[in-house]
């Protein structure tokens, strides 16, 4: 029997039974299916279980008192497999494809799309023309599904292992964003989701209210940091004005000469240095003084 | 950014082949039959694998004791697939929480780029239009408690301005050539340029124009957050730009390189900047060879890493004192 015909009758199998199946159970009852060895059959089976929860089909697991040792028994629950009778009508589902064809995910985007029923009008959609790249991280689902469900969940962060309530996920200037309640300081942050170095663990309800959090997308690197901010001004010459406004998030003062000062909140100086510097003889930090000298000092230690 | 590759493109994995089937059979069962063409279509399943699938697997499965009751029955005739006795397969799947939340950030996406914003202030999205309601249902089947509105996933492909976008879009769909004040970074300098729009794409985060510049008289790629104006001018556009797969945004062509050493601390500069090549030392530190474009993108890199990297061997056109020549002219502003 080929890999795919038992992942079917392991499925069928799972669903059917009224009670949990020890997987010696199962091998009895999928006859022929797997290897008569002992030791082969147990890693095929193992293999065929990861394969199945990989695409979302929810095995549970018990313990079988039943039998004498106890083992673990498994099957699928008719309620966790089918979920929520969430029904999408034609047009809805129209508009997923669309979707999926106009913006390529990290890894696909569209398989979900065929456990709604596929899309009618999926033949037509190879036209369209993609128009953005999004990347996708595997933490990503838990998140969302962790936000929507008001949990908690832990996961490891620039060496430390961080508890998190998550409020929302926010893609900006090309990465991943988790807004949330910090649970261990106790207060409102922002992670890179690509900086997430373990697997997303559920610890339970949430308990804190959900609030605004920080936004990543009006947020400037030089914003990013613990303290109160202090007010640095920046003058960018004429021709450069624009797009040095545009990249600040801020008006600006012009000046007669076609210049501009903008007016800064800083936390982190060396983020706005680098912001200063991008604009080469182009700009200047003008106060505070002690901001201003620590650039000079950085210039003329290149010199 | 890579998607996983096939071997052939037409073949689908077992996990594709299984997420497919357990949702064709449910929709044939409600459907009552169903043309093979319209399957194969619908669920994006080429028609010689479904045929296979359906006549060769799905025919054979069943549950203990396989008498004849507890097998799925599968009949096709003249093109039209029936499914019967096929109980624990009748009702699809649920999405699991990554298919769900990749339709999300694919339709959050496309809701930022006809809006401008992904989580507008007035939050004031049209409620009926199908893509938010698929939105709303995703958040349902996800656990989410009603109509609550929130967003828990939003999207900026680029904080170009919106108007800008639309010009863009306009001009694109009505093949007008555009005239625009684009800021160079590599020429560190604004310029004036008129261009034939082919196509805008997003890639990570920052929107960019794919289009023929007449001013270099060849295919440009500009970002868009750097146009400063945009005219879109009455004349036609003039060159076709053939269509093709994703342009990419690479400077293979540039035959000017430089080599960086750069700190272990300012490793990721390799990557970030896509270094031709590479070498890493034991302490971590990294020579890398970047292709310059121009000199004021690398001055640019070499001030704001600073003791952190440092030219060992750079091409004959440029200056090997580029960092601190370009130090000494932007001290002048701190002397005055």
């Amino acid at each position: 029997m080929d890999k795919f015909e038992r992942l079917l009758n392991l499925t069928a199998a799972l669903l059917h039974t009224a009670h949990p199946l020890s997987a010696g159970e199962l091998r009895e009852r999928m006859a022929g299916a797997y290897s008569e060895d002992k030791a082969a059959f147990r890693r095929m089976f193992e293999r065929d279980k990861a394969d199945l929860r990989a695409i979302g089909v929810p095995i549970e697991v018990s313990t079988l008192y039943r039998l004498d040792p106890p083992v673990d028994g498994y099957r699928i629950p008719a309620r966790a497999y089918v979920g929520r009778d969430v029904r999408f009508d034609p047009d809805e589902l129209a508009a997923l494809h669309l979707a999926t064809n106009l913006v390529r995910l990290e890894g696909g985007s569209g398989a979900g799309l065929a456990r709604l029923g596929g899309a009618a009008s999926a033949g037509a959609a190879g036209a369209v023309e993609e128009v953005g790249e999004l990347p996708f991280h595997d933490s990503l689902g838990r998140l969302v599904a962790a936000a929507i469900g008001r949990r908690e969940v832990s996961f490891a962060y620039r060496g430390a292992e961080r508890r998190v309530e998550p409020w929302r996920l926010s893609f900006h200037r090309g990465h991943w964003y988790l807004v949330g309640w910090d649970v261990g300081p106790s207060e409102e942050r922002m992670f890179r989701v690509d900086r997430i170095a373990s697997e997303v663990t559920d610890l339970g309800d949430a308990s804190h209210p959900v609030g605004e959090g920080p936004d990543p997308r009006t947020l400037r690197p030089w914003e990013f940091g613990p303290g109160r901010p202090v007010e640095v001004r920046v003058q960018v010459d004429a021709d450069q004005a624009g797009w040095a406004c545009h990249r600040a998030g801020v008006d600006g003062e012009r000046q007669p000469d076609g210049s501009v000062v903008l007016t800064l909140q800083v936390r982190d100086a060396a983020a706005l240095r680098t912001f200063v510097v991008e604009f080469l003889e182009h700009a200047e930090v003008l106060d505070p003084r002690w901001l201003r000298d620590e650039v000079k000092a950085w210039l003329e230690a290149l010199v | 950014m890579t998607s996983a590759p096939a071997a052939n493109p037409t073949s689908l994995s077992v996990a594709e082949r299984m997420a497919r089937l357990l949702g064709v059979v449910p929709w044939v069962v409600e459907q009552d039959g169903a043309h093979l063409d319209d399957i194969s279509a619908r669920f994006d399943y080429p028609r010689e694998q479904l045929l296979e699938d359906l006549e060769q697997r799905l025919f054979f499965v069943g549950v203990h004791p396989f008498t004849p009751d507890t097998l799925i029955e599968v009949r096709i005739e003249d093109g039209i697939v029936d499914i019967q006795y096929a109980d624990w397969f009748s009702q699809p799947m649920r999405l699991s929480v990554e298919e769900a939340t990749r339709l999300l950030a694919a339709g959050r996406s496309v809701l930022d780029m006809t809006k401008g914003s992904g989580r507008g202030p007035s939050g004031d999205e049209d409620e009926a239009a199908p893509l938010v309601r698929a939105l709303a249902k995703l958040r349902l089947s996800l656990g989410s408690e009603g109509a609550d509105g929130a967003d828990y996933v939003e999207v900026s492909l680029g904080n170009a301005p919106s108007h800008t976008l639309h010009d863009l879009r306009r001009a694109i769909s009505g093949r007008l050539q555009i005239k625009i004040e684009y800021y160079s970074q590599g020429r560190d300098a604004m310029t004036s340029r008129v261009v034939d729009p082919a196509r805008l794409l997003s890639h990570d985060g920052v929107w960019y124009l794919f289009g023929w510049c007449h001013r270099a008289r060849a295919e440009r790629v500009f970002r868009v957050d750097r146009i400063r104006t945009l005219v879109v001018l009455d004349s036609a556009a003039e060159v076709d730009l053939p269509p093709g797969p994703s342009p990419t945004l690479s400077i293979d062509s540039v035959d000017r390189t430089a080599t960086v050493r750069l700190a272990p601390g300012a490793a990721w500069a390799a990557d970030y900047y896509s270094a031709r090549e590479r070498e890493e030392h034991p302490d971590g530190a990294i020579d890398a060879v970047f292709a310059v474009a121009s000199e004021s993108w690398l001055a640019r890199l070499l001030v704001q890493l600073g003791p952190q990297a440092e030219i060992i061997d750079v091409h004959e056109a440029i200056d090997p004192d580029l960092r601190a020549a370009t130090a000494a002219r932007m001290l002048e502003r701190y002397r005055r």
